[in-house]
């Protein structure tokens, strides 16, 4: 293999085809199928399919809500990182295990299960003040739970490498406990709080089991934009399906594009690389 | 209690901060998470556990059973043979393009999985060239078995390779090339070298990739066709009868489902604490 010269190991070409083959294969040539069925459209088309009022409401609707749900997850999951590292208290290894749960449970048991929570005649839903199940609070809710890990299992080993001595330094300098946390602790916990946001924003974006179940799913009002897709595809409107699905395609590769280039920037900042 | 108070260190919070930040902790937990959980089975067991185990035994629900552990049975072991080989590619070789083929590897976790679906059925739905030509010659792939193997494959692609690659570029390539130099051949320092190594993180990685195979809903709502009693898999077949108000039936199998994650959970939870040194990644997912 002359463009792996420089290893002595076996197997570079079988290893590389199987690479190669199963991801052309499996992911590179679907989501090619889906940008030419969509640039087979022609721009105008693909903006009129786009921009008409129940696609955008859709897909503003994904879009907010997904950005909402990732702030929310942002600040829970720092400070959850925070107190599963700093603090000792009975059940903290039962807790540490339960924040993966989001990962483990499917989305259509997450969805019907927090629909059955938080529908007005739930324990959670006939509890409450306000509407939750069936309105774009469901939604939120629905997404906080599918994103939760993210930001806690990519802030919690920053935490742990965490140098005392700095916070120490910090303190007999003269800062207060809040200072020294707002001032050295938080900012070297920015870069991967903002990764875990960014995959956090990510899933949530796309996200479709966990929420159709809780949404009520009412066009222009609780509609997000996967299920839109749905939709399409069962009317046999292909065309239509895969101009939302470029969009959202696209929508979410610049999104991952654009919060690299910030956690470039804030590893800059704090002199990381 | 002494009478001096106990100054407290300086690099930490006053009690009263740390209790309340435990208690938003736990209590977050609670509901988000512990709240949704408990009411699966409260929900599945609410007619009692006999009625819960009767509509487990129906024929659609026990076709969807078989149907999902053969969809995890393939796309699984598809899935480990790639992480393996994506590995050894990218942890034994210097190549140009190694971190392209990184973040490719990694692109179907950006992808909505209801995208994902859509692209497979813009490649081989019925509409299309290829589609067209595969279902003529009585190889359906939409609407049938391959199509939802091929959807879960997609959706899982990565996590067999993030767990190994960590772990393997961790360990060098010393002991393999060790082996080469004693005259093993390629397979066999694979065999008795490399998989030994990396045995837990692969142990790891698959069962991240089972439980989001079993339980992985919009990308196989889309290319299954949702037909019942042939490609409506577990997930699919809660959402037929959460529609049709078997609210016992749907919640009994998402309670058999929700069993699942936990014993994933708690055999992950083992291998974090018993070999935290031979997973890299543990902290990731």
């Amino acid at each position: 293999m002359r463009i792996a010269r420089s290893s002595p190991m076996p197997g570079f070409g079988l290893a590389m085809g199987i690479t190669v083959t199963m991801l052309s294969l499996v992911v590179l040539l679907p989501i090619a199928a889906l940008i030419l069925q969509g640039a087979s459209l022609g721009p105008s088309a693909w903006w009129a399919a786009v921009s008409s009022p129940r696609v955008a409401a859709a897909l503003y609707l994904s879009f907010r809500l997904a950005l909402f749900a990732a702030l929310f997850n942002l600040v829970f999951g720092v400070l959850l990182a925070w107190v599963l590292v700093r603090y000792r208290f009975p059940g903290r290894k039962l807790i540490d295990a339960a924040v993966d749960l989001p990962f483990a449970l499917p989305t259509a048991v997450a969805g019907i299960a927090l629909t059955a929570l938080y529908a007005p005649n739930g324990v959670l839903g006939a509890a409450l003040p306000w509407k939750i199940a069936y309105t774009q609070w469901g939604i939120f809710v629905a997404l906080v739970f599918v994103g939760l890990p993210f930001v806690t299992r990519t802030v919690q080993p920053v935490v742990e490498e965490l140098d005392r001595e700095v916070e120490e330094a910090s303190a007999s300098l003269g800062a207060s406990r809040g200072m020294t946390l707002r001032r050295v602790v938080l900012p070297t916990l920015l870069p991967a709080a903002l990764t875990g946001f960014a995959l956090s924003l990510a899933r949530a974006v796309g996200e479709y089991g966990s929420v159709i179940f809780i949404a009520g799913n009412i066009p222009l009002k609780t509609e997000i934009a996967p299920l839109l897709i749905v939709i399409r595809l069962e009317e046999f409107d292909i065309a239509g399906a895969a101009a939302i699905g470029l969009a959202m395609l696209a929508i979410s590769f610049s999104m991952l594009f654009i919060i690299n280039a910030v956690q470039i920037w804030s590893r800059r900042r704090i002199g990381l690389v | 209690m002494s009478d001096i108070p106990v100054p407290r260190a300086a690099t930490e919070e006053s009690r009263i901060v740390r209790l309340v930040l435990i208690l938003l902790a736990v209590g977050g937990l609670a509901i988000l998470v512990a709240a949704p959980l408990i009411a699966v089975f409260a929900q599945a067991l609410s007619d009692g556990g006999r009625a819960a185990v009767a509509s487990l035994a129906q024929p659609d629900a026990w076709e969807a059973i078989r149907l999902t552990l053969i969809v995890a049975a393939v796309s699984v072991p598809v899935n480990a043979i790639f992480g393996i080989a994506a590995a050894w590619a990218i942890t034994k070789f210097d190549f140009p393009g190694k971190t392209v083929l990184i973040t490719l590897i990694d692109l179907p976790f950006s992808v909505s999985p209801v995208v994902a679906g859509l692209c497979f059925v813009l490649l081989f739905g019925s509409h299309s060239l290829l589609g067209s030509w595969l279902i003529g010659n009585g190889y359906p792939i939409v609407f049938a078995l391959p199509g939802i193997i091929l959807a879960t494959v997609f959706v899982t692609f990565p996590f067999v390779a993030r767990e190994l690659i960590p772990v393997m570029i961790e360990q060098g390539r010393a002991e393999e090339e060790a082996a080469l130099t004693l005259g093993a051949s390629g397979w066999r320092v694979l065999r008795t070298v490399t998989l030994p190594n990396i045995r837990w993180a692969l142990l790891y990685g698959v069962l991240l990739c089972n439980a989001r195979a079993m339980g992985e809903f919009g990308a196989v709502a889309v290319v299954s066709g949702k037909i019942r009693g042939e490609t409506a898999t577990m997930p699919i077949t809660i959402e037929m009868m959460y529609n049709e108000y078997l609210s016992v039936a749907a919640f009994s199998m998402a309670a058999l489902l929700a069993l699942l994650a936990l014993v994933t959970l708690a055999i992950k939870s083992l291998l974090e604490w018993r070999y935290a040194d031979q997973l890299a990644a543990t902290r990731r997912h």
